[in-house]
């Protein structure tokens, strides 16, 4: 695309000699914003590197067969077990002798895969359909409205137990559950949002020089709404981790095969009050994950905030 | 109102009908996940299986069940669990005192702290204390309330040797000591997580109001500054506040399995927990349609609350 300025340059009649102030620089624009964010700053490195391990563990587990770590998590070792933090075993080892560290990072693997399904299968499809039943308003709105209010009354867990009785525990029950729940979230808060942006005067004017819907729709009032569904996805990542993380320490979550920072806290609480180590290091790294998301998820709705756009040039 | 009240209390049963049909087919409509398997026991010959089947009803067409089950809920006779066959109107009644007392506790903690914390940040605004709230408002949603929960447990363990008691419900009335050791830590901690949201949206309505023509026509009358804080600026976000309690109250429910579980209170949380590994159906049954009634009663409470808020809302 052609920048402002020659835009304007070729607009003007040859010959003439004025020029406009240079324009700020894109890398200028985010490091300003960067050196106003100090915490964002921070959350947005937390998400990035959370993602990086994810992605590598999700990669090194689903098609090497392995783990990206410096011991294997699940191998028994009773020689080792239940050992503090030293230099060999930064995180200590727990009551199979496996490495805490390892398993920590192992662990990042069902997190991301579950933040990731939340937002591609549940939170986007659903924000789509939110913008859509509040742009329309049908019989479809009210519909999806009904059974989101009826869905979200109702606390997730219980829902995940009426589930768990009926078709038995393990990641797919959950991925049901959280899936379902984003949806649901991300059509609620669109819906919203779209009530609002379809009085904007920009709807009327493209109506009035003949748009179609469909075209409003999606080259308007997408757009518009993007800061939300960027704000709102990072929410919903988090609460799914979260979610995942509850369901597993509760022991009703993925298989206990499965390295998951729920399933070391519940199987470290037994030996908690003297190796609190255990519990510690996957307690913290499931705080740091969520408080990365949360933080980048305020600082993203005060920057992409329409109304403080003026400032970034 | 009293009128849009009865009339929504009318739809309660026609909810809960619809809930427990749902209920009732989904526990039925997989075969693998048959709770006679689970009570024979490994090894279990498939007669001892069919004899299960056979004293459970579970052989029955699904209508003749759910038409059994239906009448002797409706007759408060709620049946017997499938393990320990035990009365499951007793076992509801038992638990019920430790669960209500850990969820009313938490609600009344996480008002008393998102409320004050709220106004106070956003009367001070972009002081250090409005960083330190905000803070910690960031914090309460992002650190898992298990992982405090833990802490909780194990940090007094590992300093003083302390343990909170266990044991059976004793009444505030009984012995206020023993229950406050047991109940008030676990409820601070869910509380706490509650607290965040109340908070973040109490500061947001708040600087709203603070900023409307009304407040600086009261500031303007000389008002003194508390009058206009709480009488003028408060009161006005009273309604979107009775809205996240609501919200809040659906997480504290939530919670509460996880305190019940980490805390080894023997409340309903850990009941529903229980029956629901065990697929004793006729306890989440009823535990369905209980969580359902609380959700919708609490519901309702909140939409009539707003009447009596403001007064230009009415109900017809």
């Amino acid at each position: 695309m052609a920048s402002r300025t020659e835009a304007i340059a070729a607009a003007l009649p040859p010959g003439d000699s004025w020029s406009l102030p240079p324009e700020t620089p894109r890398s200028v624009a985010l490091g300003r914003i960067a050196r106003g964010n100090p915490v964002g700053v921070l959350a947005l490195i937390l998400v990035v590197a959370f993602c990086v391990l994810g992605v590598a563990q999700v990669i090194s587990h689903d098609f090497f067969d392995t783990t990206l770590a410096p011991y294997d998590p699940q191998d028994i070792h009773a020689e080792i077990q239940l050992q503090g933090p030293s230099w060999e075993h930064p995180f200590g080892t727990n009551q199979r002798g496996n490495d805490m560290f390892s398993r920590v990072l192992a662990g990042a693997r069902i997190s991301f895969l579950i933040g990731l399904m939340a937002v591609t299968l549940g939170f986007i499809p659903g924000a789509l359909l939110g913008i859509i039943s509040g742009y329309s308003q049908r019989w479809l709105d009210y519909v999806i409205q009904r059974s989101a209010e009826a869905w979200s009354a109702f606390p997730v867990i219980f829902l995940y137990l009426a589930l768990i009785t009926a078709f038995g525990r393990g990641l797919q029950t959950i991925a049901i559950v959280i899936i379902i729940s984003a949806v649901f979230g991300g059509s609620r808060v669109l819906r919203a949002v779209a009530l609002v942006a379809k009085q904007n005067d920009y709807v009327e004017a493209s109506r009035s020089v003949g748009a179609s819907e469909t075209r409003i729709l999606f080259r308007h009032i997408v757009p518009n709404v993007m800061p939300i569904i960027i704000v709102g996805a990072s929410s919903v990542f988090a609460i799914s981790v979260l979610t995942e993380s509850a369901l597993s320490f509760l022991g009703i979550g993925v298989d206990p095969g499965t390295p998951s920072w729920g399933i070391d806290l519940f199987e470290g609480l037994p030996n908690a009050r003297f190796f609190p180590h255990l519990v510690v290091f996957p307690g913290i790294a499931i705080s740091l994950v969520v408080l990365g998301f949360n933080l980048l998820g305020d600082t993203l709705r005060d920057v992409l905030d329409p109304r403080l756009r003026g400032r970034l040039g | 109102m009293w009128r849009y009240a009865l009339r929504r209390l009318a739809f309660l049963p026609l909810i809960i009908l619809a809930v427990s049909i749902i209920t009732f087919v989904l526990l039925r409509v997989l075969p693998d996940q048959d709770p006679a398997v689970l009570m024979a026991g490994q090894g279990a010959s498939p007669e001892q299986i069919d004899a299960i089947h056979e004293q459970l009803g579970l052989d029955d067409p699904i209508v003749v069940q759910y038409i059994t089950w239906a009448k002797g809920v409706a007759r408060g006779d709620m049946g017997e669990t499938y393990f320990g066959r035990r009365d499951i109107a007793d076992e509801i009644v038992r638990r019920f005192p430790a669960s209500a007392e850990l969820m009313v506790l938490s609600l009344i903690i996480s008002v008393i702290i998102g409320v004050s914390f709220g106004v106070l940040s956003a009367v001070m605004r972009n002081s250090l204390i409005d960083y330190l709230m905000r803070f910690f408002a960031v914090l309460g949603q992002s650190v898992p309330d298990f992982f405090l929960l833990i802490l909780l447990i194990i940090i007094p363990s590992i300093i003083w040797n302390y343990a909170a008691p266990i044991g059976g419900y004793v009444a505030p009335w009984e012995d206020p000591w023993r229950n406050a050791r047991i109940y008030v830590p676990p409820s601070m901690i869910l509380g706490i997580g509650g607290a965040a949201g109340i908070m973040r949206l109490q500061r947001t309505t708040m600087l709203e109001v603070l900023n409307s023509d009304y407040v600086r026509t009261a500031r303007a009358k000389g008002l003194a500054s508390w009058v206009v804080i709480m009488g003028h600026a408060f009161r006005n976000t009273l309604a979107p506040l009775v809205t996240v309690v609501g919200t809040s109250f659906t997480a504290i429910f939530a919670g509460s399995v996880i305190a019940e579980s980490v805390m080894s209170i023997d409340g309903l949380g850990v009941f529903f927990l229980n029956s629901a590994l065990q697929r004793d159906f006729p306890v989440v049954q009823f535990l369905v349609l209980y969580t359902a009634t609380v959700v919708i009663v609490v519901n309702l409470i909140v939409d009539l609350s707003y009447a009596v808020i403001d007064p230009r809302v009415r109900y017809r």
